[in-house]
Formats: C-alpha cells, structure tokens, sequence
C-alpha cells in the first residue's frame, strides 16, 4: 500500500487528460469532492500498479484498459492507455486482432478469454454468467484474479463515463 | 412501506444475492481483509458480494471510499436525487439486484415511491417533475452514449436549477453504478425470497 498511501499527492490523471487546471471553476467545483478525486485517482494508482498482488500482468491490464476504452469509446482514455502499452513493446499482432475485432485471431487463449470478457461487461454487462466466469477458470485465472479483471473493467465503465461527463462540464464553461 | 412495485422484472422488496465465485473465509481472512470489510459497509462480514471482492482487499477499498463518498457525502446533489440516479442506471444496465436496494433507498429519502414505479415501467419517459425528468433523462444518456455527452446535456440540467455541484454529484452517481452494477451483474446473482 506504500505507493497509493497518499494517492492525492500523485498527479491527477482525469484532470490531465481533461484539461482541468487548477484554479479553474471546473477543477474548484470537482477538488471540493475530493476523497471521490484521490478514490479514483486511488483505483487507477492500484490498477496499473506493475507489483499489484494476486494480478494479471500489468500487459494485460493495459490490454484490456485499452480495448475498454476503445469499445466505450473514448478516444483520449483510449490513446492514454496504448500510450502506457507503448512503454514497453506494444504487440503488432494483439493490437490489429483489438482493433479490427478479431480476438478470435489472437493467438494467446488467455488474453482471448480475458479481452471476451472484457467485451461482454463494456457492451452488454447483462449477458454475463457463469459460463463466462468458467471460461477465465479453464484459462488458468484464480478466484482473486477474475476478482481483478472484473474490479478492472468495472473501475474502466466508471473512469470513462467520469471523464466524459466532466469533459460535457468543461464544454459547458462557468455557469 | 407502500404496495411492493414489480414491473418488468424489476422490484423494489428485498432481494438476496450469491456469488458465484468462492468468497472469502472470514475465519482464515487476514487482518486487512477484516478490516477492509468494516469500513466497506455495516453488514459487510455477511454479504456475498463483499465476501467476494474482499478477495482483493486494496482495490476494495479504494471502491469503497469513492462508492461511500459518492453516495452519502453531505451537500450539492439530494442524497434521494442520488439513489434516484442509480435506480435508473440499474434499470438500464438490467441489474435486477441493484435496482431494489436503490429504489427501496431512494423510497426511505424522499418518502415516494411513484418515481421508481415509472423507472421500472418505462425509464425515458420517467420523472414525476421536469427536474426529475432531466436528472432521469442525464443518467440513461451517460449510461447508454458517453462519447455523445456534450454541453447540451449539462444546460439542461442547469435550466432545471442544477448548480455545477449538484451535476457533478449526478455524474458521480450514475459512473459509480456503470462500476457497481458490473460486477452485481457478472460476479453473482440475485436470489428472489418466497413472499
């Protein structure tokens, strides 16, 4: 817990790619809710932490941050995050099977099973069921992983719709 | 409580929920876990749900502060207003589950029930005011079409008397049920109780 003890220290990730500068009316109007700023700055800090416990690797995260992002879509989350997997070497051949919507391409079942997922509780969270969790099992994830992945995608549904209904704000200028 | 409201599905009783993963065991649970549960909610130690996510007792603790800080934070937004919000979100989202714990919340705050009665039977048309009707209008937009959010949608809530606060605790309200009713939705199911 050390690196997220003071999450509010770290910069604020929905501020930078929102354009939300401090001493703004916007960034007064959100700061005065702020233990909702330093939970989601927090959450994010824990998500994509490399040493995060019981996890999938921070590869697979940004995998599926990126498909969620680009399914929602939100088009500067979704740069963001290619941007993270861009940190180390992105895979040519996961990134054309994402972005033409051809997991079924993907050579990597795993990956395949956690990106399906991923699909089903970005688009149509409704359809997911036991089977689908039975899918993760057979690819080897444990309990507190598949606990993971869905806190993960969760967490993204909320992170972007946080991020477009300050961006309609911002747009919106000083009432 | 008034007359039981079932619509489409949808009810505003009492449901139970059940994993469909192992939970944790709180006689083996490590110390943070504990701990993790206390400050999430006040029946945490039986709930599935919780017993569940406290598999991963960091991240459920983060979820917990901002679920918390969201939802019964004093000032801006109604807390009604709030649970109206994310009776609507889980009404679009389908989350049976959810949707009952926040109508009966909501019915609990603002002493009525006919609001929900019109979520549950038709969520576009819902609202009992025009107030109502934009807030219920703002929540299935942000659920349903994000990218398509836009200054339009902030004016009108704002000619409905909303300040910039009150639009914020909104948006808060409606993203914190897009992560809640995921994982009601994907980690379980709800358990309908005999009458």
């Amino acid at each position: 817990m050390t690196s997220t003890a003071e999450p509010t220290a770290a910069p604020d990730l929905i501020d930078h790619l929102s354009g939300i500068q401090p001493g703004t009316h916007l960034h007064a109007v959100r700061h005065a809710r702020d233990k909702v700023a330093s939970a989601t700055q927090g959450s994010h800090d824990l998500f994509f932490d490399p040493a995060l416990e019981n996890s999938l690797s921070l590869n697979e995260r940004l995998w599926v941050a990126y498909y969620a992002a680009r399914l929602t879509p939100h088009t500067t989350l979704a740069a963001h995050y290619l941007e993270q997997l861009s940190a180390s070497a992105v895979n040519e051949s996961v990134r054309i099977a994402v972005d033409s919507e051809a997991l079924e391409t993907l050579d990597d079942t795993r990956l395949r099973a956690i990106l399906s997922f991923t699909r089903t509780l970005i688009e149509s969270p409704v359809h997911g069921d036991r089977a689908a969790l039975q899918r993760l099992q057979d690819e080897g994830l444990s309990t507190a992983e598949i606990v993971v992945l869905a806190q993960l995608i969760a967490f993204l549904s909320y992170q972007v719709r946080l991020a477009a209904g300050l961006g309609a704000l911002l747009s919106a200028g000083a009432a | 409580m008034s007359e039981p409201i079932r619509s489409h599905g949808f009810t505003n009783e009492v449901l139970g929920w059940k994993a469909w993963l192992p939970t944790i065991d709180l006689v083996s649970a490590t110390h943070e876990q504990v701990a993790v549960l206390q400050e999430s909610h006040p029946q945490a130690k039986t709930s599935d749900y919780y017993l569940t996510l406290a598999h991963h007792p960091d991240i459920l603790r983060q979820r917990s502060q901002a679920f918390n800080a969201i939802m019964y934070a004093p000032g801006g937004l109604s807390r009604a207003e709030r649970e109206l919000a994310s009776t609507v979100v889980s009404r679009i989202n389908r989350c049976v589950y959810c949707a009952s714990v926040h109508a009966q919340r909501f019915e609990q705050l603002a002493k009525r029930n006919d609001v929900i009665a019109e979520v549950f039977s038709d969520p576009a048309s819902a609202g009992t005011t025009d107030r109502e009707k934009a807030i219920v209008q703002f929540a299935i937009e942000l659920t349903l079409e994000p990218a398509s959010l836009n200054a339009s949608h902030v004016f009108a809530l704002r000619d409905q008397g909303l300040d910039d606060a009150e639009v914020l605790d909104l948006i808060h309200a409606i993203s914190i049920f897009a992560w809640a009713n995921r994982l009601m939705l994907n980690l379980g199911e709800p358990v309908f109780t005999a009458p």
